[in-house]
């Protein structure tokens, strides 16, 4: 029926989804998705784009009606603006994809105040995001608009949508507060919560403080209500507050496995859950430490604690202990009230948990903590869990006002395309501009709605730079996700960035002439973090794996000693440097894969309040090369896994790690992941997703996405 | 209740002897699905909602009020009226489950109209349900053949072409407003009911055919007739219903292409063949693609999406914590 040809009247969505249709010899229609691109352009951008006869025309008028931000551009000389400009449109940039286009154009793109016209292309864009974060500096926003429309490095929504614009929302991505276990602190909480939100980030707060339900308030037991009305009064704040509806508020609660309301805090994802305690569009994550496997191990109960009492037994907050550590000594201390469960029962929970929701993340607390190279503990990660940094409780005065002012985490995020990076002239100049770029942008934000983060950012001028286009290099180079090789590949890689990523902090350190607070106490300062890098090699072995590496200089061991005398002796600039996140949207713009993960389909079906139901081809895949593209749910967990870890080892943060499994799965199988990952070294676990094929009869005929 | 011979013994229904595997295949499937409406944050389509057009939320709302009237029946008098019929035990179990989902699915309309809509425009759509003719029609349709005394398996045409053809008129829209960016979570929960119909429709389709191979030839063809003039009789309906609701915002022939293509599906379900031409069943690519709720991508903040499932409860075991 549908496969007489491609029409040429068909409108562009009808264009799009025919790419999740087979035509009539079993292909896929990638022509179908070009000329939907095409389409996009002809019958929608072009006569929807305000028309300038020059550049400065049109930057004479953004300024003048207040889109442009004139700082910006006032910082270069006229001369220069056209040479940057006009280098930008040499380039003939196009869109592969439809969903490329849709998405920049729908999300991205400054448009007229009623949001009817187009106001910049995508080269606009580039060069405006270069210009802002280049600070003045003429080479350096020629680099960064080189290294952006080339497509090797992609700033994170916040930055490449903001920046530059005259009225727009922050820079970062992505924020991390810590809840202590009183009403000032809660208080503050949901409203810097509120303000953050409305700044455009996503917003975790850690509840492990926090006294259970039950526990005594002032002495008189069975008053406090414990975690759930916490967490419902921060859903509706982010339900309230967003970005000039922009994008819908978004928020996470990380609670400690051991915390009394563990099952309450899980069963507010159940399917039959009441609606007072269901909890819809929060996102949950778990943190668990070591002893939590020892106990299932040995299918023994594990004790949950009253944080409260521990509070006072310690004498500092619960998420300042580690449970692994002081597990026996609590247990056995009768002044820390507590309860149990069995352990094999709760990771059962957790994952009839994750079958209906895909929820709880999961955070690996003393695999987190023996990797951290800072001084302090790390307790919570964020809205995506590839943000591990280390953080430190404010106190309050009754007024709300700051008696001690702590630190809380942001960290803004940006990543390389792995497949133009490769192809790229010079690897390390690459990941040297973008670890510029991320830490301009950390120079640039000073939130002051929300001083403990401010004053976080300030100190530590953490960034997190990402990767992606992993599957779609490695399919492009006929290499299979997940083979000896595609894991190889990934671990030279990631060493590599993570060479260069600290090689260019280290300059940093040594331009501004000083390091992140609490550098000497970490293990960059006393050379310990270099000792695996310099007691062995980080280099192809399997061939290849080295003949994709071939003409890109990959650091040696000699490179690693001298680099870690350089950071002995200079420091670095950046706290944190490398988080590699889930890369959404961007990864679209970008035409990669999404971050280090396998595809989901062949035909990605992509649907998003702001853009509805799209389809995505993965990255340079054609009807030739099927074989390398098998999806997330064919290649499985293991392989999934065993790809990360080989990351992991090399990233200082952390890594969104998604996890997939057929809908015929148990909640045996999930757990049985979970074990696998925490054996591998794996930091965290985002989500668990599931796929259902339909019962034989009732699918949609010749649909791509629906068939094995 | 059924009549029972004094002398037969009640029977407790046991899943460990299957007459027909296909029930317990069937059940399976039903119970993973099983969904409430709170599950999908539909107040996140509550900007979207204002962004359409007067006359688009009133098409929207009298098209909601149309498919609870449908699901109404189904669950309280199609369902209920096929137990009597079933061949097996597990064939009423599975019914039972059906007819419950349909609850929910009449349910869930509700929850869309409180979140999005004003009381006062509810009201005027469920008046203009019960005064519009073809909708009325298209159901006295059916029912007329839900009724005690009629031929099990006439009953189970009409299931049939209820579960897997009538509700689609109504479905085009959610989809539709779903592939412009529109009402998307309101398109999730539909999906999840789309999922729920697919499988009802096939199963009745399939019992049909269990059925009609315990019949003669003349039987056979006796039924097949009743079926094409059945559909022709429902087309006819559905058509005018279809011109009366989508002529307003110009749709109503890339509806009827999505009429053609499910009532082939219907008659499929039956084990027939095709009555509409291809060339009469081209749907609109965005539409057809828009129905599959599988590995669907999303961006969990915006949604909950509608693939997730009730998961298997299987114990590890010490093997399992090997290290």
């Amino acid at each position: 029926m549908l496969d007489d040809g491609v029409k040429a009247e068909l409108d562009y969505h009808a264009l799009n989804a025919m790419l999740n249709l087979y035509d009539g010899e079993g292909r896929i229609r990638f022509d179908a998705d070009r000329k939907a691109a095409r389409q996009y352009f002809l019958q929608h951008v072009n006569q929807n784009t305000v028309f300038f006869h020059s550049l400065d025309e049109k930057l004479g008028y953004l300024v003048d009606e207040g889109y442009y931000e004139a700082e910006v551009l006032d910082q270069y000389p006229r001369a220069f603006l056209h040479r940057i400009w006009d280098a930008a449109y040499a380039r003939k940039f196009r869109f592969p994809t439809f969903l490329g286009a849709f998405k920049y154009y729908t999300s991205y793109t400054l448009k007229t105040r009623d949001g009817r016209r187009y106001l910049e292309r995508y080269e606009d864009r580039v060069v405006m995001v270069a210009l802002a974060l280049a600070r003045g500096d003429e080479d350096l926003a020629m680099r960064f608009m080189e290294e952006i429309l080339s497509g090797r490095f992609q700033p994170a929504t916040p930055t490449f949508l903001n920046a530059g614009k005259k009225s727009r929302g922050e820079l970062i991505s992505c924020f991390l507060l810590r809840l202590e276990d009183n009403m000032e602190s809660i208080g503050r909480g949901i409203n810097s919560a509120l303000q953050l939100s409305k700044r455009g980030g996503g917003v975790a707060l850690m509840l492990t403080n926090l006294r259970e339900a039950g526990a005594p308030i002032k002495g008189i037991e069975n008053q406090s209500s414990g975690v759930i009305p916490v967490m419902k009064l921060l859903e509706d704040s982010f339900s309230y507050a967003n970005q000039l509806g922009a994008r819908q508020g978004a928020g996470a609660v990380y609670l400690n496995a051991h915390h009394p309301d563990i099952l309450r805090f899980l069963d507010t994802k159940r399917e039959n859950a009441d609606e007072k305690i269901r909890i819809k569009t929060l996102s949950l994550g778990v943190v668990i430490p070591d002893v939590t496997f020892e106990l299932a191990k040995k299918n023994e109960d594990m004790y949950l604690f009253s944080p409260h009492d521990v509070e006072k037994v310690y004498g500092m907050a619960f998420s300042e202990i580690s449970v692994t550590e002081k597990y026996a000594e609590m247990v056995d201390d009768k002044r820390i009230r507590k309860k149990k469960i069995n352990a094999r029962a709760f990771f059962q929970t957790l994952a009839e948990i994750q079958f209906e929701s895909g929820y709880p993340y999961i955070m690996f607390e003393d695999t987190v903590n023996r990797a951290n190279p800072v001084a302090g503990r790390i307790s919570m990660s964020n809205l995506c869990s590839e943000i591990l940094q280390v953080n430190e409780a404010s106190t309050f005065d009754e007024d709300l006002s700051y008696r001690h002012l702590g630190t809380d985490i942001s960290c803004n995020l940006g990543s390389l395309n792995i497949a133009a990076t490769m192809d790229g002239p010079d690897f390390g100049a690459t990941v040297e501009a973008a670890i510029r770029a991320l830490t301009a942008v950390s120079e640039m934000s000073a939130i002051e709605a929300v001083p403990s983060i401010r004053r976080g950012n300030d100190e530590a001028h953490a960034v997190g730079l990402g990767q992606m286009n992993l599957h779609g290099f490695l399919a492009r180079e006929r290499i299979h996700y997940g083979s000896p090789e595609g894991i190889e590949f990934t671990s030279v890689y990631f060493a590599a960035v993570a060479y260069h990523a600290i090689r260019a902090s280290n300059l940093l350190a040594q331009e501004k002439g000083r390091s992140f607070k609490d550098f000497e106490t970490s293990k960059y300062a006393d050379g310990t973090f270099f000792d695996k890098y310099v007691t062995r090699d980080w280099l192809p072995t399997l061939p290849d794996v080295a003949r994709v590496f071939e003409g890109v200089a990959l650091p040696t061991r000699e490179d690693w000693a001298a680099l870690r005398d350089a950071v002995m002796r200079h420091g670095l600039y950046n706290r944190n440097l490398q988080a590699v996140p889930p890369t959404g949207s961007i990864s679209y713009i970008n035409n990669s894969t999404s971050s280090i993960h396998p595809i989901v389909a062949k035909i990605e079906i992509r649907k998003e309040g702001k853009i509805g139901r799209v389809y995505y081809p993965a990255a340079f895949m054609s009807n030739e090369n099927l074989d390398y593209y098998r999806d997330a749910y064919e290649i499985g967990p293991e392989a999934i896994i065993d790809t990360y870890a080989a990351a992991t080892e090399h990233v200082d943060q952390g890594l969104s790690l998604t996890l997939f499994f057929p809908a015929e799965a148990t909640t045996r199988d999930i757990n049985r992941a979970q074990i696998h990952a925490w054996k591998k070294g794996i930091k965290t676990i985002y989500y668990i997703r599931l796929r259902q094929t339909a019962l034989e009869g009732t699918e949609v005929q010749g649909c791509v996405s629906c068939t094995l | 209740m059924k009549d029972h011979a004094p002398r037969t013994p009640l029977r407790a229904i046991n899943w460990n002897r299957l007459e027909d595997e296909k029930d317990l295949e069937v059940w399976n499937r039903l119970t993973v699905n099983f969904w409430l409406p709170e599950k999908v944050p539909l107040s996140n389509d509550v900007q979207s909602w204002a962004t359409l057009r007067p006359e688009e939320r009133e098409l929207t709302i009298r098209v909601f009020t149309g498919l609870t009237l449908l699901d109404t029946i189904q669950n309280t008098l199609g369902a209920p009226a096929m137990m009597p019929d079933a061949i097996t035990p597990h064939e009423e179990a599975v019914l039972s489950n059906i007819a419950f989902m349909e609850a929910v699915h009449a349910r869930s309309y509700s929850s869309i109209f409180s979140t999005l809509c004003l009381t006062p425009e509810v009201d005027a759509a469920f008046r203009w349900a019960e005064e519009n003719p073809h909708l009325q029609q298209k159901a006295r349709l059916v029912l007329e053949e839900y009724k005690a005394g009629s031929d099990p398996l006439k009953r189970k045409i009409a299931s049939v072409f209820l579960e897997s053809f009538l509700f689609y008129s109504g479905f085009y829209l959610p989809m539709y407003w779903s592939s412009r960016a529109k009402l998307t979570n309101t398109a999730d929960l539909i999906r999840l009911i789309i999922r729920d119909e697919a499988v009802h429709g096939y199963y009745i389709g399939y019992k049909y055919q269990r059925g009609l191979e315990r019949l003669g030839e003349a039987e056979r063809a006796a039924l097949k007739d009743f079926a094409f003039s059945l559909i022709f009789d429902l087309y006819d309906v559905e058509a005018k219903y279809t011109a009366e609701l989508y002529d307003g915002i110009g749709l109503t022939e890339d509806v009827k292409a999505f009429l053609h293509y499910n009532a082939n599906k219907a008659l499929q379900n039956l084990g027939y063949e095709a009555l509409f031409p291809p060339q009469a069943c081209e749907v609109n690519p965005a539409i057809l693609a828009a129905l599959s709720p599988d590995s669907e991508n999303h961006d969990f903040f915006s949604g909950s999406g509608s693939s997730y499932v009730i998961g298997k409860a299987v114990a590890t075991e010490d093997e399992d914590w090997d290290f």
